[in-house]
């Protein structure tokens, strides 16, 4: 378990993107997504590279905690670099790496494609970063509202959601306290060949979904005590609200878009 | 084995904004032999220690020494697995780590992962089970079929089965009733004393801190607060109610009749009928007219 991997990890805070309604936050996040295959040109990319280095500034947590979180993405992005100068052969040769020619077309797209990729990493670990589960399911529970019309059961899987989400540290730290337990019997996790490795994980596994159940089971007892019954009629704790900050922001965004399809080569 | 922490420190997640002192330049010794309490309140750093003990963890600063084995912050101990054999750690809800099919099964786990042969280990199936006052009849039964207490033992039988020298206990009785409690720690005690085992019990209890250690170590925020013998450490009762924790209640009681009869009685281990038989003898002797 590696406590430096930080995409799902949220870093509490109160920062101008951490009180931005996480729907807002989701909706542009998805935009970006989108639109970040519309840059083409340096101008382009220069907006989009701005505009999420920016957000990253604004959220005020440490940039040297992101990259370092991103750490298994830099490989990634690296070996897709990689990829490009090996495969593409557009533009003039510029030079030779043991007899290989690297042509200039491959260094322009494997730089571009690499970008657009770091920067979609980036843009959506902010969204984790900067939101807890519960405000990003509560999110998509009312962007998804209208799909109730066609009978989809939206409030149930926003509610699956939320308890997957909410037993994901329940879990690891389960298994880390197993995973200790059963190492002072002298089970090897690190070492050893993988056959050994493998049958090493059964002692985990076992106990780990042995309290899975049980606490399914528990959760659902402790819901029908308290009378639950899903959607119909249920009011809410914390009601999301669309402040100025979120209308300033989705209006910035959309001069963005559009300076985007203006500097679009 | 002889155990000692010298100015230990540990940090979990360092440079994150995650990152959390658990243990501050913390020094101590154990005697080999002796039965040891580790006591303090939620978030004090008593779990932290543990780890250290079998090295799961090893110091992000200072040095543990157990018997001959060193863990320091920059090298990896080599033989981890050695250690790991001579220091049994029963953890918090030990009944969480059962897995096999049967009951035999689960407590030769251990030894055979620590290569015993097959007859030691039959041999030692038997002595342990009895150890922990299981019928032998259990053996052959899935361990999820049995009771939490029953389940708790053979957990318990599970690490005895290693034949450790060092046993640490978390919190071994949490979540028993109180006979159950008194039986268990009774038999730790008698463990200890019969197979000459190092016990250190990590407990929230003064009162078995009390009835059954030697030592006593206060934490408080991963620093050691106070260390001693049980009855140095509890009669400061102003210092240990500063740290949100209290005196067991016998001593309590024993200051309460010393105050308001005037009788002085030292505690030797009794229980509190026996205290209170002997504060009516006592006062039988006193005239009050």
């Amino acid at each position: 378990m590696s406590n430096s991997f930080i995409i799902g990890q949220y870093v509490p805070g109160d920062s101008f993107i951490h009180r931005l309604d996480p729907r807002t936050k989701i909706a542009i996040i998805f935009t970006f997504v989108i639109v970040v295959f519309l840059a083409n040109s340096v101008a382009s990319y220069g907006l989009l590279t701005a505009f999420s280095i920016g957000s990253a500034l604004l959220t005020r947590i440490k940039l040297s905690y992101i990259a370092k979180g991103l750490t298994p993405v830099w490989f990634l992005i690296v070996f897709t670099f990689i990829l490009h100068l090996i495969v593409t052969k557009d533009g003039e040769v510029l030079f030779q790496i043991a007899s290989y020619p690297i042509y200039s077309g491959a260094i322009i797209q494997g730089a571009a494609i690499s970008l657009r990729f770091f920067l979609l990493i980036l843009v959506t670990s902010l969204l984790t970063l900067t939101t807890t589960p519960i405000e990003i399911t509560d999110a998509i529970e009312t962007l998804l509202g209208p799909l109730k019309k066609i009978k989809f059961p939206v409030h149930e899987l926003a509610l699956m959601m939320s308890i997957s989400l909410r037993f994901i540290p329940t879990l690891m730290q389960e298994t880390e306290k197993i995973s200790k337990a059963q190492a002072s019997r002298g089970v090897d996790f690190k070492t050893g060949p993988i056959r050994d490795r493998v049958q090493a994980v059964v002692p985990l596994l076992v106990p780990l979904f042995v309290s899975a159940f049980k606490r399914a089971e528990e959760l659902a007892m402790a819901m029908e005590a308290r009378g639950y019954q899903g959607g119909e009629g249920r009011t809410k704790l914390r009601e999301l609200k669309i402040e100025g900050r979120d209308l300033f922001v989705i209006s910035l965004f959309l001069l963005i878009i559009i300076g985007l399809v203006m500097t679009r080569a | 084995m002889d155990i000692s922490f010298k100015n230990v420190s540990y940090i979990y997640q360092p440079n994150t904004p995650f990152e959390h002192r658990a243990l501050q330049n913390l020094s101590f010794d154990i005697k080999s032999g002796s039965y040891v309490a580790i006591v303090g309140h939620t978030g004090s750093g008593k779990s932290t220690l543990l780890q250290h003990l079998n090295g799961l963890l090893r110091p992000t600063d200072g040095q543990v020494q157990i018997g001959n084995f060193t863990l320091s912050p920059d090298e990896k101990l080599k033989n981890v697995m050695d250690l790991r054999k001579k220091v049994g750690v029963v953890f918090q809800y030990p009944e969480h780590q059962l897995f096999e099919e049967t009951v035999a099964k689960d407590i030769g786990f251990g030894p055979k992962n620590f290569g015993e042969a097959e007859q030691e280990i039959n041999k030692r199936l038997y002595e342990v089970i009895e150890a922990v006052q299981l019928p032998e009849s259990l053996l052959e039964r899935s361990p999820f079929d049995l009771s939490g207490g029953q389940m708790r033992r053979v957990a318990i039988a599970g690490v005895l089965a290693m034949a450790p020298e060092v046993l640490v206990l978390d919190e071994p009785t949490a979540g028993l009733d109180p006979r159950g409690q008194k039986d268990m720690m009774d038999m730790f005690y008698q463990l200890h004393k019969q197979k000459g085992l190092t016990t250190i019990l990590v407990t929230h209890s003064m009162e078995d801190a009390l009835r059954y250690a030697d030592h006593v170590i206060i934490l408080n925020k991963g620093t050691k607060y106070m260390e001693g013998t049980p009855l140095d450490v509890f009669t400061r009762k102003q210092e240990l109610n500063e740290v949100q924790l209290d005196i067991p209640e016998i001593i309590e009681f024993l200051n309460k009749v010393e105050k308001r009869f005037a009788i002085n009685l030292s505690y030797q281990g009794q229980s509190l009928a026996e205290v209170a038989q002997q504060v009516v003898e006592k006062l039988k002797g006193k005239n009050y007219e």
